[in-house]
C-alpha cells in the first residue's frame, strides 16, 4: 500500500520502519528535516520536508494515490486537521490520528477520526503490570477500554465450573480455555482444572474483579 | 450580542477591547500562563476565561452555546481550524471567523472546517503595501467581504484624465462607485453629472479591476521621480 505518515518523531519513525518492513511504500512528512535522523538506517522510503497543513505538501506526498494516512505529530490539533483534510478533501478512507495529550482526546473524537492514544494506553498497561502482575493482556481493543487477558486457574478453583467463577462478574466474558496446549470454546458448565489458561474479554474493572475472585481463598 | 474569542495574543486582546467599547458581551479564552498576566492588565477580569480554547469542555464552560459569533485568533493555524470546526459541529455557533497565521495554510480555511470568514493578515497587509506602491496616492481604507471589494481614497492630481469628465461617462459602473467627493474640506455625494477637479479627494467602493481603472483615470500625467520632480517625457 502507499501510505503517508505525517510526523517523524519517535512514534512516526518507528511506524515508518514497521510499515516499510512489511513491504509498504512510505512517504514521511516532517517540518524539521533533522527529524528524519530518527529513521532506522535500513529504512527505504521518501522523506518530505514540509508542514502537513501547507498547501501542496500533501499532494507532493502523493495523497491522490495514497491508500492511507497517519498523522502522528505531537500536536493533537495538527493531527486532527491533517487527517480530516485527507479524508474530506482527498477522499482517503483509511486515516488515523494520534492522540498525544489525553486531555484533548475529545477534539480528535469530534472529527470522528480513528485515534490511538499512546500516552493513556501506555499508562494503563503500566498500571496493570504494577498492580496485577499475574494476568497477561494478549489483545487490546480500541484504546484499551476492552482487552483480552490470559489468567491461570489456581488450585482452589480445581473442579468448579466456569459459570460459578464468572457469573457474579459484570464486565468479564469467557473467550477460550486452554488445557495442555489445546484451546476450546468454554461454556457455563465447563469444569475448570488447576493450571488451565483462561482467556477473558474484559474491562479494566472486570479483570480486577476476576483476579480478586481467583486469589480469594476465603471465598473459594 | 455575545462574542467568544479563542486566543488571547495581541489580536485577541485588541479585539476584546474594541468590542467591549461597543458594548458587546465578550469572553476571551486563553491558557498560556505568560499571556494571562498581560491580559489581566488589558481587560476586565470577568472577560477572561482561563483554559485551553481547543478543549470542547472549556469552550462549553466559557459559554459557547450562547455565543453569536466565535473568533479564532490563536497563533497556531491547526488550533484555529479545530476551534471553528468544534464551534459549528458541536455547539452550533452561527458565525465563525478565523485568523490565518501562515498564508500557505489559507487553503484549508473554508467550509471543510466550518470557517465562515478567514482573515489572512499577512496576505491583506502585503496587498495593502503592494497597492500603496503601485497605485500612486490611492489608499485602501478598508476591505469588504474577504478582500474582494475595498473602500479607497484618492486625491485627484493636476492634469489627471478624469478632470472635467462627468462621472456617468467614466465607464466605471460595473466595478467601481465614487461615493463621495471632498472639495475644500466639504464632502458632497456626487451624481452622474458631477465632475472632478484637481485637488479633490474622492472616496470610492471598488473591486480590484475597478481600482485599477480608477487609478488609471486619476493617474499623474507623468509619474514622479524619486526626488519629487516630474520626469520629462
Amino acid at each position: 500500500m502507499n501510505l503517508i505518515i505525517v510526523g517523524c518523531g519517535r512514534v512516526g519513525a518507528e511506524l515508518c520502519y514497521h510499515l516499510f518492513k512489511s513491504g509498504h511504500q512510505i512517504v514521511v512528512v516532517d517540518i524539521n528535516k533533522e527529524s528524519f535522523n530518527r529513521l532506522n538506517p535500513d529504512f527505504r522510503g521518501r522523506t518530505l520536508e514540509g508542514e502537513g497543513l501547507a498547501e501542496g505538501v500533501l499532494e507532493r506526498a502523493g495523497i491522490r494515490e495514497a491508500h492511507g494516512l497517519a498523522a502522528v505529530t505531537n500536536s493533537d490539533t495538527l493531527n486532527a486537521v491533517v487527517a480530516h483534510a485527507a479524508r474530506t478533501i482527498y477522499n482517503v478512507s483509511n486515516v488515523v490520528a494520534r492522540n498525544y495529550d489525553p486531555n484533548l482526546r475529545a477534539v480528535i473524537e469530534a472529527f470522528g477520526l480513528q485515534t490511538v492514544g499512546s500516552t493513556s494506553w501506555g499508562a494503563q498497561r503500566v498500571e496493570e503490570l504494577l498492580t496485577n502482575p499475574s494476568q497477561r493482556m494478549v489483545y487490546s481493543a480500541g484504546n484499551g477500554e476492552v482487552e483480552i487477558y490470559e489468567v491461570l486457574i489456581p488450585e482452589q478453583w480445581n473442579g468448579r465450573t466456569l459459570g460459578e467463577l464468572l457469573e457474579p462478574l459484570k464486565q468479564c466474558y469467557p473467550v477460550a480455555l486452554s488445557r495442555a496446549g489445546r484451546a476450546s470454546l468454554p461454556e457455563v458448565g465447563t469444569e475448570l482444572r488447576t493450571d488451565d489458561l483462561l482467556n477473558v474479554s474484559s474491562t479494566f474493572a472486570g479483570i480486577g474483579a476476576l483476579t480478586a475472585r481467583l486469589s480469594n481463598k476465603a471465598e473459594a | 450580542m455575545f462574542v467568544l474569542i479563542a486566543g488571547g495574543g495581541r489580536t485577541g486582546a485588541r479585539l476584546a477591547n474594541l468590542l467591549i467599547n461597543q458594548n458587546y458581551r465578550v469572553r476571551l479564552v486563553e491558557n498560556r500562563r505568560g499571556l494571562l498576566g498581560y491580559l489581566h492588565q488589558e481587560l476586565p477580569t470577568e472577560v477572561i476565561y482561563e483554559g485551553n480554547p481547543v478543549d470542547p469542555s472549556v469552550l462549553e464552560a466559557a459559554g459557547i452555546r450562547e455565543a453569536h459569533a466565535l473568533a479564532a485568533v490563536a497563533s497556531d493555524d491547526s488550533t484555529n481550524l479545530a476551534i471553528c470546526f468544534l464551534g459549528k459541529t458541536m455547539f452550533d455557533v452561527p458565525r465563525t471567523i478565523s485568523r490565518v497565521n501562515n498564508p500557505n495554510n489559507a487553503w484549508l480555511f473554508n467550509e471543510n472546517f466550518h470557517v465562515d470568514v478567514a482573515l489572512n493578515s499577512a496576505d491583506v497587509f502585503a496587498h495593502l503595501i503592494q497597492e500603496e506602491m503601485s497605485l500612486g496616492d490611492m489608499m485602501t481604507i478598508f476591505k469588504i467581504r474577504r478582500g474582494n471589494y475595498s473602500v479607497i481614497e484618492e486625491k485627484v492630481p493636476v492634469g489627471a484624465k478624469a478632470i472635467g469628465v462627468e462621472l456617468k461617462d467614466m465607464n466605471l459602473a460595473e466595478h467601481c462607485v465614487i461615493a463621495a467627493i471632498i472639495r475644500n474640506g466639504v464632502m458632497t455625494l456626487p451624481r452622474g453629472d458631477s465632475t472632478l477637479q484637481a485637488e479633490d479627494e474622492i472616496i470610492a467602493v471598488a473591486s480590484p479591476e475597478g481600482a485599477k481603472k480608477l487609478a488609471d483615470l486619476l493617474a499623474f500625467p507623468v509619474y514622479p521621480t524619486r526626488n519629487g520632480k516630474k520626469k520629462e517625457e
